[in-house]
């Protein structure tokens, strides 16, 4: 059995279906991320594992035990909130022996426990402080530290870095998967930020109200999407869309035509529970930016330039087609295009996605 | 002179007026104090005289007014320490849990005060009679607790809601009971707002004269009863009666200094973002 289990979980508020079934079975040691827009449920998720939440129906398992009506101290999780819900009274020493002081820990093994998070951390130093003196990224590690000290079963993680500037995130990201490597415990982790999701994940839950659109590693779920949501959500910038007609196929591709297509495209079905395309219906073709360039490809798309942003190392240039639909592609080193300049964008048919008319893969 | 500074002043003047208005009474009974007789008599009032000290020794040296400071000590302290041990518990209930009744308890709370006291004055005496505790420290304790409990609840409950939720979720996680929660976050956290409502507790004890003169005699005289009860016979004490005033009114400014401390709002900050 999964370290980690939840079956047909469900949350209701009223008439309000929140969480509508989520199966989920992650190991011991897996850096799980729940990732999904805003109100998508995967902070109530999270909740309802950590007990803070009660459970509508289904069941939850960790280590084997059915905990789904136990209470949150019982089920031996950790929490890391948002907004890191520091004791504001107490001193940085105190909000991190405040677990083991409810457990009744002598005083010896708190201290030494506090030390010894205190060491992993990096803020000796810090321990007389109180919350307030503390910068957001020290405050982080304060509740990361109050969640070690306490050798949960499960590490669980509410965006902990939503609060922080974008350079500190960085850090702090960086600094979360050393701990998850070097404690070698099982961690759940909510965010909206797909980067986060694929840099700190072993296996990335996608939810969309209230319901699991994929699970899969990072690689997974970027070279098979299950669908155009998940297609559309990993990756940044976000996959481009054409609305293309399937001209033939056969059993491992399929070949679409698109206004703006020097020649037909013949794509490689990379499998999916879509619905078998016919001759004629209209498909979703799906591009990265990233596999979008302005020298290499054995296919190509005639685009009309919108504008261009350099980043430095790369620029990001937005075209159209000639349906209209706005196309973006990501190229190394400075370009310059003026407006309304006609250009081809050159790309690799293997690289290409397709998806049916209800935005399943096939 | 422009516009803006002509407001500044106008505003002031505005602000010494009322100043003014509320001191005025304060500074008269003060400065009445350390008046002899003659000097408390004359007609036009003298803002000029040679102060005395004649006034106050005579007051401490009525063992009656000694006693009675005590005994307001004992009854405000006592009802409004009841109060906060009976109050804060039930606010934090009435703040963080959901059960039924409780919108109308929270009225229940609310509507004890519309009730003007001296309607209840004649029914609680005979209640007092009953229980033969009438002209003790605990019947006034008793009936200040009824009138204080419910401001240390309704803002004691304010307080308590303006606590992040967060704090108790992460607290429960990491095994704390609910007397735990209450203890080492609520309160310390809550400080602030039971602070000010201890404080409007004691005031109203201390000061309370219609329950004191209604329910003692002559063992448990409080100040303000003693204060009135100079009033009677032949001659009216000025210097006397203003010197008890100011000896009255010292208790609660200096235990207001002390805990306005308190009041200072802020302790939150640093718990959330």
């Amino acid at each position: 059995m999964s370290y980690l289990k939840l079956e047909g979980v469900e949350k209701s508020y009223g008439a309000a279906r929140i969480i509508r079934g989520v199966d989920i079975a992650a190991e011991k040691g897996e850096f799980v991320v729940f990732v999904g827009p805003s109100g998508c449920g995967k902070s109530t998720l999270l909740r309802m594992v950590a007990g803070l939440e009660e459970v509508s129906g289904g069941e939850i398992f960790i280590d084997g035990a059915r905990v789904t009506d136990l209470e949150p101290a019982q089920r031996k999780v950790s929490m890391v909130f948002q907004s890191y819900a520091l004791f504001p009274h107490m001193s940085v020493r105190d909000n991190i022996a405040f677990g083991l002081k409810m457990s009744r820990v002598p005083k010896a093994e708190i201290d030494r426990q506090v030390a010894e998070a205190a060491r992993i951390l990096r803020m000796e130093d810090l321990l007389d402080r109180k919350p307030r003196q503390l910068s957001g990224g020290q405050r982080q590690r304060v509740a990361i530290g109050r969640a070690i000290v306490r050798h949960p079963k499960l590490f669980l993680f509410d965006e902990p870095l939503s609060n922080l500037d974008a350079e500190l995130r960085a850090q702090m990201r960086v600094e979360i998967a050393r701990l998850h490597r070097n404690l070698g415990v099982t961690m759940i982790y909510v965010t909206h930020d797909q980067v986060e999701a694929m840099t700190l994940a072993d296996r990335i839950v996608v939810l969309r109200a209230g319901q699991v659109e994929q699970i899969g590693s990072p690689k997974d779920l970027y070279e098979r999407p299950a669908n155009t949501f998940v297609a559309g959500f990993i990756g940044s910038p976000k996959m481009n869309f054409l609305s293309a007609t399937v001209t033939s196929r056969n059993s491992d591709r399929v070949e679409l035509a698109h206004p703006s297509l020097a020649a037909p495209l013949s794509v490689i079905r990379r499998g999916g529970n879509g619905a078998e395309p016919a001759p004629g219906d209209t498909v979703t073709l799906g591009l990265r930016p990233e596999h979008l360039g302005l020298e290499a490809g054995d296919s190509r798309i005639e685009l009309t330039a919108d504008l261009a942003e350099s980043l430095g190392g790369a620029t990001l240039i937005y075209g159209q087609t000639a349906a209209g639909e706005s196309v973006t592609l990501q190229t190394p080193g400075w370009r310059s295009l003026d407006k309304s300049e006609r250009f081809a964008a050159r790309f690799d048919a293997a690289q290409a996605y397709v998806f049916d008319k209800d935005g399943r893969a096939f | 002179m422009n516009p803006r500074s002509r407001g500044q002043i106008l505003h002031a003047l505005g602000l010494i007026a009322v100043l003014v208005f509320t001191i005025f009474p304060f500074f008269w009974m003060v400065s009445s104090s350390f008046k002899t007789q003659a000097d408390l008599l004359a007609s036009p009032p003298v803002w000029l005289f040679r102060p005395t000290l004649a006034n106050y020794a005579d007051v401490f040296a009525d063992q009656k007014v000694i006693d009675a400071v005590l005994n307001s000590l004992i009854v405000a302290l006592g009802s409004t320490g009841l109060s906060v041990i009976l109050g804060t518990p039930a606010a934090f209930a009435l703040a963080r849990y959901e059960f039924r009744g409780k919108s109308d308890l929270w009225f229940w709370f609310i509507s004890n005060r519309f009730i003007s006291p001296i309607v209840l004055a004649l029914p609680i005496y005979l209640l007092g009679l009953q229980l033969r505790i009438l002209d003790t420290h605990l019947v006034l304790i008793l009936v200040y607790v009824t009138f204080i409990l419910p401001i240390v609840i309704w803002i004691s409950t304010d307080q308590f809601r303006s606590i992040p939720r967060e704090l108790e979720e992460a607290a429960r996680l990491e095994g704390a009971s609910q007397f735990d929660i209450f203890r080492r976050i609520y309160l310390p956290l809550g400080l602030p707002g039971i602070a000010v409502s201890a404080i409007f507790g004691f005031i109203f004890s201390w000061n309370e004269l219609l329950y004191a003169l209604v329910l003692t005699r002559r063992a448990v005289q409080t100040a303000p009863v003693v204060a009135t009860s100079f009033m009677s016979g032949y001659e009216l004490p000025w210097g006397k009666i203003m010197a008890t005033g100011t000896v009255i009114v010292l208790p609660v400014t200096i235990f207001a200094l002390l805990v306005s401390r308190h009041m200072v709002r802020g302790l939150t900050m640093g718990a959330t973002k």
